[in-house]
């Protein structure tokens, strides 16, 4: 399970530790509040630890955000198994949500003393709001960089009547929809191509 | 140590983690529609309370499931409920990964990580309209969204200050007997 570095192909000058691995996206995972996670990753990786060049980084990034998974979880686990196998991989899941999950396990217990009192209530129906605002603003935001084109826009508008509206399960809609909406953006931009 | 309540939550996250494109906000009405109607693990207004904790709580959006989980079983149900959420994409992160990585110039590959979007879109959309029903807004919380809305979508502010903003708030008008 455990190779050695060597074995990826990059000469590296220091072998990356278990424990430095650890460190690291124990350390990212603590400073994972509010986004912005892959520049404190590219800030400990290539520029603080030098264990991945900007290109290695860069080609790194591009898969996390592809592959389903939260994104900046994705990019630890990745950068993991490139440096130390599937070892690595596991440590830097670990270290990456530890943090966050020890602050999830003080927030569910706080939430259990105080869900009674009415001022608990109320703040947790103010951040409700906030949250919801907040993940409306994330759709537009994702909307508005759709291709100008009548398909996207309706595929985007069918996955939500059959999510949001008519309840239909996520995975099927998500596994029946997303061949076509590959193929369809293929074309598009095939037909863009040729102008 | 693991019930019917706990395996049901584990077998709804297992699969959800396959289709979490771009985290948690893709996956929320799932989430929603199923803890609250389908399992029901949970009420609807303890979801929405659940929600709220997870967009003001660090780290990925996905660890609501970690809320879910504790409300269910404790400890062992925050914890099984995240590495259900988390070991499944990672596996299938770590399997296609390299793959991808070396075809990502191909036309299809492009493709691909452009035609994500749409259904992300629809997905995303799908998780507000869910939580907004369900939480059932009183005029003063649809304009508090609005507003909220407003100043993430024009201005440079970060979620926190926003969520520091409304949070204190709406303890103030709490106490004052207003909300």
């Amino acid at each position: 399970m455990d190779k050695p570095v060597g074995d990826i192909g990059m000469e590296k000058e220091q072998t990356v530790t278990s424990l430095a691995l650890l460190a690291s996206f124990l350390r990212l995972g603590a400073s994972s509040f509010g986004g912005g996670m892959a520049g404190w990753t590219h800030r400990e990786i290539v520029e603080r630890r030098a264990w991945l060049t900007d290109e290695e980084f860069l080609k790194t990034l591009t898969v996390a955000q592809i592959m389903p998974g939260a994104n900046p979880v994705n990019l630890a686990v990745y950068i993991g198994l490139k440096l130390r196998g599937i070892a690595g991989a596991c440590i830097a899941l670990f270290g990456m949500v530890l943090p966050a999950f020890a602050v999830i396990l003080v927030m569910s217990v706080t939430y259990q003393q105080l869900r009674s009192h009415p001022e608990a209530q109320a703040v947790l129906r103010g951040l409700a709001c906030v949250g919801i605002a907040s993940s409306l603003t994330m759709g537009i935001k994702t909307a508005r960089r759709l291709n100008a084109h009548a398909l996207p826009i309706l595929i985007a508008l069918s996955v939500f009547l059959m999510v949001g509206v008519l309840h239909w399960s996520l995975v099927a809609v998500v596994a029946a929809t997303i061949p076509v909406s590959v193929a369809a953006t293929f074309w598009i931009e095939r037909e863009k191509s040729r102008g | 140590m693991v019930d019917d309540k706990l395996l049901g939550l584990v077998l709804l996250c297992i699969p959800l983690s396959l289709v979490s494109f771009g985290g948690g906000q893709t996956i929320v009405a799932s989430l929603q529609h199923q803890t609250v109607d389908v399992l029901q693990l949970l009420s609807g207004p303890q979801f929405t309370d659940l929600y709220a904790i997870s967009r003001a709580a660090p780290g990925p959006g996905t660890l609501i499931v970690a809320l879910i989980g504790w409300e269910v079983s404790g400890l062992w149900g925050a914890i099984l409920a995240t590495l259900a959420i988390f070991i499944p994409s990672s596996v299938l992160l770590c399997i296609l990964g390299s793959y991808w990585q070396r075809h990502r110039r191909s036309a299809w590959a492009m493709a691909a990580e452009k035609g994500l979007a749409p259904v992300a879109v629809g997905l995303i959309f799908a998780g507000v309209f869910t939580v907004a029903q369900s939480a059932r807004f009183t005029p003063l919380e649809l304009a508090t969204s609005l507003g909220a809305g407003a100043v993430l979508l024009t201005t440079k502010t970060g979620a926190y200050p926003v969520l520091a903003v409304v949070g204190v708030g709406y303890f103030l008008l709490s106490l004052a007997g207003m909300a």
